[in-house]
């Protein structure tokens, strides 16, 4: 793990923002430090050598100065981080979405849409430990210890040769007592992954085990999964607690190395009291940023890791779906032109990771306006692909046309009105959620597409919850096809593609939507449903077998 | 596991939770008791931390001591104990550093087991329908990481504030007994900068988290629903507008954030402030006493520069407490979380346990009533008029069914969506309470343990939970007995067979939260338990929910066959239709009037 990723500053002005600011409030603390040890030890000294509070008063008076500058300065770099954190935050989270704006919904299904929302909402606040406890310490690490040796080096030769003989041997430690941590909790990783999540297998499967009568003897089971989770985890922090142990010795240590050769060089007269103080404050300053540096390792890996997975996210070279030019230009093959139809010519999506590791599959069909045609194929087999091809979220060979015009990925698509799988409502009245794209709602056009959908009985101004809450799965299925529905209505849009949309339904509401359907394709709509449902195979005029038959 | 729980439960705690800066409920209390170490565990660790603090101390002081009292050049006999103790706290002080992580993680995590066993115990009655809105898989994970969250409250809150305060006493006593007035600057200085640092932390923390917690409650929300919905927003076009609402929501949280970053530092500042005045005041009182110590011989060079440099020492001590109370206020939050989702009280929807009576003569009443054991057949069913409610439900999920289930016979229960059938069959589990009446052979479910009812009624859920582990563990707990060659058998009755085969027999594992098995497998696994378990009755909860029509077909015909080939009663839900030959009646549920469901939907998707 890097301490500091270039690529931070590269994707985050803010952050070099940051880094400016810290270094210089750093170098100004570091001054400070130093001032207060030199003004402290000063007065200790002529304390001792007998002056009198009298003649001590402007060092007393400049201490408190030094004083008031400190805390001031500790206050302004905590504010510098929290503000650092805020900015860094806003302008990942906006590289980010702005990445997923361009590369579309497929490049987002290739990698984990849960972790990326989690990672793009909450995930990112991990820094904002990074910058408020780990930075700075860094920052200091780098401009303070080194000012602080020189100083002591200036000052009292060996004691500052005593520091620079220890500090090193700090990092070198840490890093081999890091890789013996390491080697433990591999080994013991599985377990304890397996143990962490034990808890959770329980009480998630409460239901099951109540079911069964087994209820009564998981308490024990609870019990000696987190026994055995804490003396495997004891056996790891037995060595991870060793890099706390040697920060903590090598800072203690050294410190006690000073003060007793000073001690012994006093006494033989050959340092004056003066320095001697001066020195020994500045030993355990020189330690302090190295070992919150290392105290605050564990803050810092999980802001880290949350900014390396934003970078893997901006980094990924994948291009953008490419406005791939089609293969295939080739003659319009057997079947007749019709100006008005929708054509899929040997198209093939390509896909770089297929799942399942299968083909996929190759499909000619026209389909022509006033037709319900059903597509049909084993789950798996590549329909929902499909329609991503012809909306454009994935490249594919082949070529589909609509009419005389070819259809190229990445282009808009008013012609089209599609409901997926997933009815993917949205926080909002029902009607919000079926006028979606619009900026005001025709009432009458949402009455009617809820209804063609066969949701004529749910009131469009009904207020839904995160994805959809509130409805039952069938419900929020027939809010997903009037969407599609309004949609057709409002752009006048040649084709309206619905992705299983009965699934989820009771044979009425099944047959009411069927009828819906039935009279947008009398209509003139080129209509096609992705289907297993006996009810819409009955219906339609035309299927669409996947591996490219049409049986019409 | 995409749910959009986030979004909504982002909105939900700073709502629900109790003021933050109130009293602590005796709930909230009763789960912080339960997640502080006892002493015997915790005292070891609390030692070691206060040693370890000590030496802290004991070094600068020390060393202090030594340099002042060698620049008085006495014999360097007079040093070497000085020398020694230097030597010797630097050491002790990261030694005893060691001991105290050890022993006090170690007693944090045997708490941990009892705090878990003891949250566990509380669900147990409560589970599944009773544990508030924690039905859903989200909030059910954060219950449980709010519960081991709870270790924190011995390692973060009580142990450091406990050695801080303790390390500080002694030093002031110390400090005391050379120079009273220097003892009392520092009391003085300590406990300024302690009451500032808990009453400012307190009120800064809740009044940035009152104004920040809604914003990024609702930008999370966005960022959720943007994300998850990709492919809706591109295909209605409405991308841009939604990014550009984000954009905004960032920009207000930014803000806000910026105006509160002046109050962030606050507290690390005030220490530092605290710590140099202490240090200025003991020189301030000290000067003129070392300047006296000729006549009044109470102060002399070396004990002066200890007293001085002792603040500093001690005050680096104190400064875990900021860090301490921020953890504090995390712990309280998870507490009174897990406070309000195990509710003491178990809510009137949820059946009470009938405690079996043993005074009258022998008979253990309500058990002998029905004398359940499972294996014998010969049960009926008999629901009239029955209706049930779920928790915090203002209507009833389901009303009015009336229905008779005897050896043998297979009924389909049909109704839309949302009519309340997998309420029904959470009632027939006893899960939920029931209005109405319902009968086992003729006795009230009501009046026996429910241990009796569910030895009758099994039920093969919606969404079948498969454990962690092998397929054997996860047949095995429906009947501890069954030996390999029955398991092997149930899994080819259910048509699972091949599938195991293939998978490398019953050792193989279903994977985190069954993610190796598709939802067809669930179901047939679910049927597997069922059989091994040999219920006389089983409701068979949509197993169709969570697979394709053609596959499900068929599922349905191998559940219903395989079920009945026992002569068992068998209640198939689903609101797909089911072929006539397969089943002896039909009821069918009416659809409620449409709407909205219960807000907050415990219901399983």
């Amino acid at each position: 793990m890097r301490p500091l990723d270039p690529r931070l500053l590269r994707y985050a002005s803010a952050a070099r923002w940051f880094l400016l600011v810290g270094a210089a409030l750093g170098l100004a603390q570091t001054l400070v430090v130093i001032a207060f040890a030199w003004l402290l030890s000063r007065a200790i000294s002529l304390a001792v050598a007998g002056h009198g509070p009298a003649e001590l008063a402007p060092t007393l008076g400049a201490l408190v100065v030094v004083v008031v500058a400190r805390a001031a300065l500790v206050w302004l770099l905590e504010v510098a981080a929290s503000r650092g954190a805020a900015s860094v935050k806003s302008q990942l989270r906006a590289r980010v979405l702005g990445r997923l704006a361009e590369r579309g919904p497929d490049w987002l299904a290739g990698t984990q849409s849960a972790g990326v929302a989690t990672l793009v909402g909450q995930g990112l606040d991990a820094l904002d430990n990074y910058f408020a406890r780990y930075l700075p310490q860094l920052l200091l690490a780098g401009i303070a210890t080194p000012i602080l040796v020189l100083v002591m080096l200036w000052q009292d030769l060996p004691s500052g040769i005593t520091v620079i003989v220890v500090l090193p041997f700090i990092p070198l430690f840490m890093v081999l007592i890091g890789q013996a941590t390491q080697a433990v909790q591999r080994a013991q990783w599985d377990a304890l992954q397996r143990l962490g999540a034990g808890f959770l297998d329980l009480v998630g499967g409460l239901a099951t085990l109540k079911i069964f009568g087994r209820e009564a003897r998981q308490a024990d089971r609870v019990r000696t999964i987190t026994e055995d989770y804490r003396g495997r985890t004891m056996k790891v922090l037995r060595v991870s607690f060793l890099s706390g142990f040697v920060l903590e010795l090598g800072a203690s240590l050294s410190v006690a190395l000073v003060a007793v050769s000073i001690g012994l060089r006093l006494v033989d007269g050959s340092l004056q009291l003066g320095v001697g103080l001066f020195v020994l404050l500045l030993a355990p300053e020189a330690f302090l940023p190295v070992r919150q540096v290392g105290a605050q390792f564990h803050a810092a890996a999980d802001g880290l890791a949350a900014a390396e997975d934003v970078f893997a996210i901006l980094d990924d070279p994948q291009a953008p779906a490419a406005p791939g030019a089609p293969t295939l230009t080739g003659p319009p093959g057997a079947v007749r032109p019709d100006p008005d139809a929708l054509r899929f010519d040997r198209v093939r999506v390509r896909r770089s990771s297929d799942r399942a590791g299968r083909a996929a599959p190759e499909l000619t069909a026209v389909f022509l306006p006033g037709r319900l045609s059903v597509i049909r194929g084993a789950s798996g087999a590549g329909k929902s692909t499909l329609v991503a091809a012809l909306q454009g979220f994935v490249p594919f060979d082949g070529a589909i046309s609509l009419g005389d015009a070819p259809v190229v990925p990445g282009t808009p698509r008013p012609w089209l009105a599609w409901a997926g799988q997933r009815p993917g409502l949205l926080a909002g009245t029902i009607a919000d959620n079926v006028a979606l794209g619009e900026t005001s709602a025709d009432p009458v056009l949402v009455h009617r597409a809820l209804r063609e959908a066969g949701a004529g009985e749910l009131d469009p101004a009904t207020r839904l919850g995160v994805n959809g809450d509130g409805l039952s799965g069938g419900q929020a299925q027939r809010v997903a096809a009037a969407r599609a529905v309004y949609r057709a209505r409002l752009h006048g849009c040649r084709v309206l593609v619905l992705d299983e949309p009965s699934s989820a339904l009771d044979p009425e509401a099944e047959e009411r939507l069927v009828s819906g359907l039935r009279r947008l394709a009398a209509e003139g709509l080129i209509v096609i449903v992705v289907s297993h449902r006996s009810m819409l195979r009955d219906a339609a005029d035309q299927i669409v077998e996947l591996d490219g038959a049409a049986h019409v | 596991m995409s749910e959009p729980t986030f979004g909504a439960a982002s909105g939900t705690p700073a709502a629900t939770a109790p003021a933050r800066t109130g009293r602590l409920s005796t709930a909230t209390r009763a789960i912080l008791r339960l997640a502080q170490p006892r002493a015997r565990w915790f005292v070891p660790g609390l030692a070691a931390g206060v040693a370890s603090l000590l030496c802290a101390v004991a070094l600068l002081a020390t060393s202090a001591w030594l340099i002042t009292r060698a620049a008085e050049q006495p014999p360097i006999l007079y040093l070497s104990m000085a020398v020694v103790g230097v030597r010797a706290f630097a050491l002790g002080r990261s030694a005893f550093r060691y001991l105290d992580r050890l022993t006090s993680h170690d007693a944090a995590f045997r708490q941990l087991s009892l705090l878990r066993v003891g949250v566990f115990s509380r669900i147990v009655p409560l589970a599944p329908a009773g544990l508030a809105d924690t039905g859903r898989g989200e909030l059910l994970t954060r219950l449980v990481r709010d519960v081991d969250a709870l270790q924190d409250l011995p390692l973060r809150v009580v142990q450091p504030l406990a050695t801080a305060g303790i390390v500080a006493a002694l030093s002031v006593a110390g400090v005391w007994s050379v120079l009273p007035a220097a003892g009392l600057t520092l009391l003085l200085g300590l406990v300024v900068a302690g009451v500032l640092g808990a009453l400012g932390s307190g009120v800064l923390a809740a009044r940035a988290e009152r104004e920040l917690a809604p914003l990024r409650g609702n930008l999370i929300g966005q960022v959720l629903e943007v994300v998850e919905n990709l492919d809706v927003l591109t295909a209605f076009g409405a991308l841009p507008g939604r990014l550009n609402a984000l954009r905004q929501a960032d920009e207000l949280l930014r803000r806000a954030t910026l105006r509160r970053s002046l109050g962030v530092g606050v507290q690390g500042a005030l220490l530092s402030l605290f710590a140099g005045g202490a240090t200025v005041a003991a020189l301030a009182v000290g000067i003129p006493a070392l300047a006296a110590g000729g006549a009044a011989g109470s102060l002399a060079g070396p004990a002066f520069a200890v007293i001085v440099l002792v603040p500093m020492a001690v005050f680096e001590v104190f400064g875990t407490v900021p860090a301490a109370l921020g953890a504090w206020r995390e712990v309280r939050s998870s507490a009174e979380r897990v406070a309000t989702a195990v509710p003491t009280v178990i809510p009137a929807e949820i059946p009470v346990e009938v405690p079996v009576e043993v005074s009258s003569g022998g008979a253990t009443g309500a058990t002998s009533a029905i004398g359940a054991t499972r294996g014998q057949r010969a049960r009926v069913v008999e629901l009239t008029d029955l209706g049930a409610r779920w928790p915090g439900a203002e209507t009833p999920a389901v009303t009015g069914v009336t229905l008779r289930l005897a050896p043998g016979d297979r009924v389909h229960l049909a109704g839309p969506s949302g009519a309340g059938k997998t309420s029904l069959a959470q009632a027939l589990v006893r899960f939920l309470d029931y209005t109405g009446s319902y009968t086992l052979d003729g006795v009230e479910a009501r009046l026996l343990p429910q241990s009796e009812v569910r030895a009758v009624v099994g039920l093969c859920e919606q969404r079948p939970w498969l454990f962690d582990d092998s397929i054997r563990q996860n047949l095995l707990f429906a009947r501890d007995t069954a030996t390999d060659e029955e398991l092997l058998a149930v899994i080819d009755r259910v048509g699972l067979a091949e599938w195991a085969a293939e998978r490398g027999g019953l050792d193989a594992r279903v994977g985190e939260r069954g993610a190796l098995v598709s939802g067809g497998q669930a179901q047939r696994i679910a049927l597997a338990r069922a059989l091994l378990a040999d219920f006389p009755v089983l409701v068979v909860d949509e197993p169709t929910a969570n697979v394709d029509e053609e596959q499900g077909d068929r599922l349905v015909r191998d559940i219903l066959v395989t079920a009945a080939e026992d002569g068992r009663a068998v209640l198939l839900i689903s609101h797909t239709p089911v072929p006539d030959e397969l089943i002896t009646a039909r009821v069918t549920l009416p659809g409620r009037a449409p709407g909205l469901r219960r807000a907050g939907g415990v219901l399983p998707a």
